[in-house]
């Protein structure tokens, strides 16, 4: 096999990998007091016990909830084969209590989601757990939310009728990111993969996972959104970058994928602008940080003018000049007026401000193709 | 150990004779008085003879240091039993022995154990005897019982908090009311039972009331089902002594409409001379009869009311004991029993909860039992040569294993019964989502109530300028928002303009204070 299609063969299976929910969730679940495992338990004791149960999942989106439920019933239903019958509602879908009615019907199932309980009377919620109460019944209603106060919407006669079993998804911890990261990324070392390529993989990216510098990256971008969810998106982004002709992961995909997901679209609007119109920005702020509240067009060309005068720049340039330029600034939104009369005044005496914050003004500039050094000194004072 | 070899010998056998037992009936103690203690155990017929053998071979295990507990048996028992017989009124008096040094303890490892001690403790097994409403019931008996002598029409009001046994209540009391007709000669009255849930149209009450009266008259189609029964209950009756009608509507409170048409029709009914309808409500709210039917107040028939009034501690103590007395094992430690009371009694009285608990505390400890198992297997993989030390250190470590549920598997099951999840959720938010939450709390400290979201920025990145930490851009701190109003822990509005919508916290500052007190970054930002 020549060393190409090994590395196209790699990012295949690790791209089906990326994209299968069950396969990451895994490791996550193998430990005995996981999520998955409580699950399991509660929902196997109510079959083997016939009696009925309710339980509610609750966590933040993208946490696994619904990848962690369908592992464990698709293992019940490998053990029990014929005596489970399941029903799947959906909160967004089914939001009318009739067409819900219906869909139970239709399936005979049992699981729903708890936007139901935005709608006056939570008739369908009621019933479901009343019949529940009754001994005829056999049933386990499994919740799936991501609102922590969720039982605090239902209704005091179905919260009373639910069970409270709560199953929280918390965010994986540091130690389960790298478990997961690893296992993940690793190549099988069996006769699907040649073993030396799999072998030199599997050794590169153990040396990785070692690294500072690759730890740094995953956590800062795991301190913004911490789900399941949104990491594998980005692992799926460096995976995309990976080229070929590379043979092996290495820590730049990494880190180009992350500039590319935290794309900041007002610094790289800040790039394409003219040295004029920087300074007009720059000017603006200033204005701002003297805490002028209000000020216009004017007030910018008498800031401007002030800082050739101190600095004597070249870049000075004559008033229409500069108020072509800031009327191409307004139209490009990286300023705005605060009046909303579109009439009466002309351009330069209506208030303006700045829609970009300092921060990224400050980045923009740091990121410029030839900045002058004065722009930067006129920020930090 | 001994008992649990003598438990395995008849497991499913237990589970039947149980259900079908009537409690009240206290067949002649045969073989009790060999039991060390000569104390009568409530015997359950063929029950007994079975478990009795197994349970004299369970005397021999080492648990007689129990006897002498601080809580002393001997005092409980009469204490009990007095009370007991204080309140009943109607059932016959019967004995509670029901310390656990007088049953052997149960095998958590036998599943028919299990299924069996689920079934009692589950919320859908009605108990043959309910006990602490006696009043109630009586009450309410009562009130039927006048209203089918006299042959006049009536309405009641049933009211309380859920889960305090209205329902379970009334299905008793419709079966005395059959009993007692039939005692008495009476013709028994018609029973209608709903739950105004179950109404595709809250007319169709009356159509039901309808179907019942008159069962082959065909429906004209010029009146609607209401003008019938009202001209039925108009006119004298041709055939004299034709049954009384109970009506009983189950949460009636979704019969409430804007005009209030429906429910006042109904009430109405009761006032016609010729009515043969007694009614009875069941709802929550205490003042549905005052808020919602004014006008029967002056025409002097509003419905009697009853309020059940939400269990306290010892009523909800006595009936998880009525219900476990009737497995022939001891399950829970009494003060386990009595902690799980005390809880549910202080926090809302709902009967429902407390067997949840329940439930839930055993699962814990089969949880328990189940990982020492396995933990205790792995090590016995391990060392293959039982060293002299350990191998009898396991067989210690195993007796010591408790059987029982104990004090500490309640406090786990009901602090995961009343903790909200939100502290958990805080303490392992990312960084950053902390942080917002941070700054909410110092922006809010100032005793603004909302305010919006290009504010809360503004906070945002002085508290990262001050912790020197990168703050992020406007578009991730929005997603970030966006992420936390999902959760619940924000409240977002709307508005065109991202950076104008309205935002205030909807969880308490002292919950993020609390949550975040660990780390000390945090409780700097705080400050």
């Amino acid at each position: 096999m020549g060393f190409q299609s090994q590395v196209e063969k790699a990012k295949n299976l690790l791209r089906t990998r990326l994209c299968n929910p069950n396969f990451i969730i895994k490791p996550l679940s193998d430990s005995p007091d996981s999520n998955y495992c409580k699950l399991k338990f509660t929902i196997s004791s109510s079959i083997t016990e016939a009696c009925n149960n309710s339980i509610l999942l609750v966590g933040p989106r993208g946490s696994g909830k619904i990848a962690v439920l369908e592992l464990a019933l698709n293992d019940l239903l490998q053990e029990y084969p014929d005596t489970i019958s399941l029903i799947r509602l959906n909160g967004l879908l089914h939001s009318d209590e009739n067409c819900a009615f219906k869909e139970i019907a239709k399936q005979l199932c049992l699981e729903h989601h708890l936007l139901f309980s935005k709608m006056g009377k939570q008739r369908l919620l009621y019933s479901l757990l009343d019949a529940m109460n009754t001994v005829t019944s056999q049933a386990v209603v499994i919740g799936v939310s991501c609102r922590l106060d969720v039982d605090q919407l239902l209704e005091k006669r179905i919260r009373s009728r639910f069970s409270h079993r709560k199953l929280l998804f918390l965010p994986p911890s540091k130690e389960d990111v790298q478990r997961l990261l690893e296992h993940v990324f690793s190549l099988p070392t069996d006769s699907s993969f040649p073993h030396d390529y799999a072998a030199q993989f599997n050794g590169k990216l153990q040396n990785l996972l070692a690294d500072d510098r690759f730890k740094e990256i995953i956590s800062s971008y795991l301190d913004l959104n911490s789900t399941i969810n949104h990491l594998v998106r980005f692992l799926f982004i460096v995976v995309s970058l990976w080229e070929s002709k590379s043979g092996f992961l290495s820590l730049e995909n990494f880190k180009s994928a992350l500039s590319s997901i935290q794309r900041q679209p007002k610094q790289e609007c800040i790039k394409d602008c003219s040295i004029l119109e920087l300074y007009i920005l720059v000017c603006m702020k200033r204005l701002e940080v003297k805490e002028q509240n209000s000020y216009n067009f004017n007030s910018v060309m008498k800031e401007y003018r002030s800082v050739h005068d101190s600095f004597q720049t070249s870049d000075y340039y004559a008033w229409d000049v500069c108020l072509r330029s800031f009327e191409r600034l307004i139209q490009r939104e990286l300023i705005c007026f605060t009046d909303n009369r579109a009439h009466g005044q002309s351009v330069e005496f209506r208030p303006v401000k700045l829609l970009v914050s300092y921060v990224e003004l400050q980045g923009g500039l740091k990121s410029y193709r030839s900045c002058p050094i004065i722009l930067q000194k006129l920020m930090d004072h | 150990m001994p008992s649990i070899a003598a438990c395995n010998s008849s497991p499913h056998k237990v589970m039947v004779p149980v259900k079908s037992e009537k409690p009240s009936e206290i067949s002649p103690s045969n073989a009790q008085s060999t039991t060390p203690q000569k104390r009568k155990l409530r015997s359950n017929g063929p029950l007994v003879q079975e478990t009795l053998v197994s349970s004299l071979v369970k005397r021999k295990s080492p648990r007689r240091c129990l006897n002498s507990s601080p809580i002393s048996p001997a005092i409980e028992i009469e204490k009990d039993s007095s009370k007991q017989q204080e309140k009943t009124c109607e059932i016959p008096p019967k004995k509670l022995h029901d310390n656990f040094t007088g049953k052997p303890s149960w095998n958590p490892r036998d599943i028919g154990q299990i299924s069996a001690l689920k079934e009692a403790l589950h919320v859908s097994t009605a108990p043959s005897v309910v006990v602490c409403r006696e009043d109630e019931q009586k009450r309410i008996f009562d009130f039927c019982k006048a209203c089918i002598e006299q042959e006049k029409a009536g309405s009641l009001y049933v009211c309380g908090c859920p889960g305090t046994g209205k329902s379970l209540s009334m299905e008793k009391v419709k079966q005395h009311l059959v009993d007692w007709a039939k005692e008495m000669g009476l013709k028994c009255p018609d029973m209608l039972s709903m739950n105004c849930t179950s109404l595709a149209n809250i007319s169709e009450i009356f159509s039901k009331i309808m179907g019942k009266n008159l069962p082959r008259k065909r429906i004209n189609g010029s009146a609607s089902p209401l003008q019938h029964i009202q001209n039925l209950y108009s006119q004298q009756q041709q055939s004299s002594g034709s049954n009384m009608t109970l009506i009983v509507a189950d949460e009636l409170d979704y019969l409430i409409t804007k005009d209030r048409g429906v429910l006042h029709d109904l009430f109405m009914l009761t006032t016609f001379p010729f009515s043969r309808c007694i009614l009875i409500g069941i709802a929550n709210a205490i003042d549905l009869a005052d808020r919602f039917l004014p006008r029967l107040q002056s025409m002097n028939c509003k419905p009697m009311v009853v309020n059940f009034r939400a269990y306290s501690k010892d009523q909800i103590l006595r009936i998880l004991k009525e219900r476990l007395m009737a497995l022939p094992w001891t399950v829970f430690h009494p003060q386990a029993l009595e902690l799980c009371a005390r809880k549910v009694a202080a926090a809302s009285g709902d009967m429902r909860k407390a067997l949840c608990v329940c439930r839930s505390a055993i699962e814990i400890l089969e949880g328990e039992l189940r990982e020492s198992a396995s933990n205790l297997s792995s090590s016995a993989v391990e060392n293959e040569l039982p060293h002299p030390q350990t191998a009898p250190a396991c067989e210690f470590f195993k007796k010591q294993e408790s059987m029982i549920v104990g004090i500490d598997h309640m406090a786990v099951a009901l602090s995961k019964a009343y903790r909200s999840p939100i502290v958990d959720t805080i303490q392992s938010l990312p960084q950053h989502q902390q942080m917002i939450l941070c700054a909410a709390v110092k922006f809010f400290r100032g005793g603004k109530k909302d305010t919006v979201i290009g504010e809360l920025n503004k906070s945002y990145i002085d508290v990262c300028k001050s912790t020197m930490i990168p703050p992020v851009g406007v578009l991730e701190f929005l997603s970030m928002c966006q992420v936390l109003n999902d959760q619940g822990i924000l409240k977002l509005g709307q508005c065109r303009d991202d950076k104008l919508r309205r935002l205030n916290l909807k969880i308490d500052a002292a919950d993020i204070t609390f949550a975040l007190q660990g780390v000390r970054f945090f409780r700097n930002c705080l400050q």
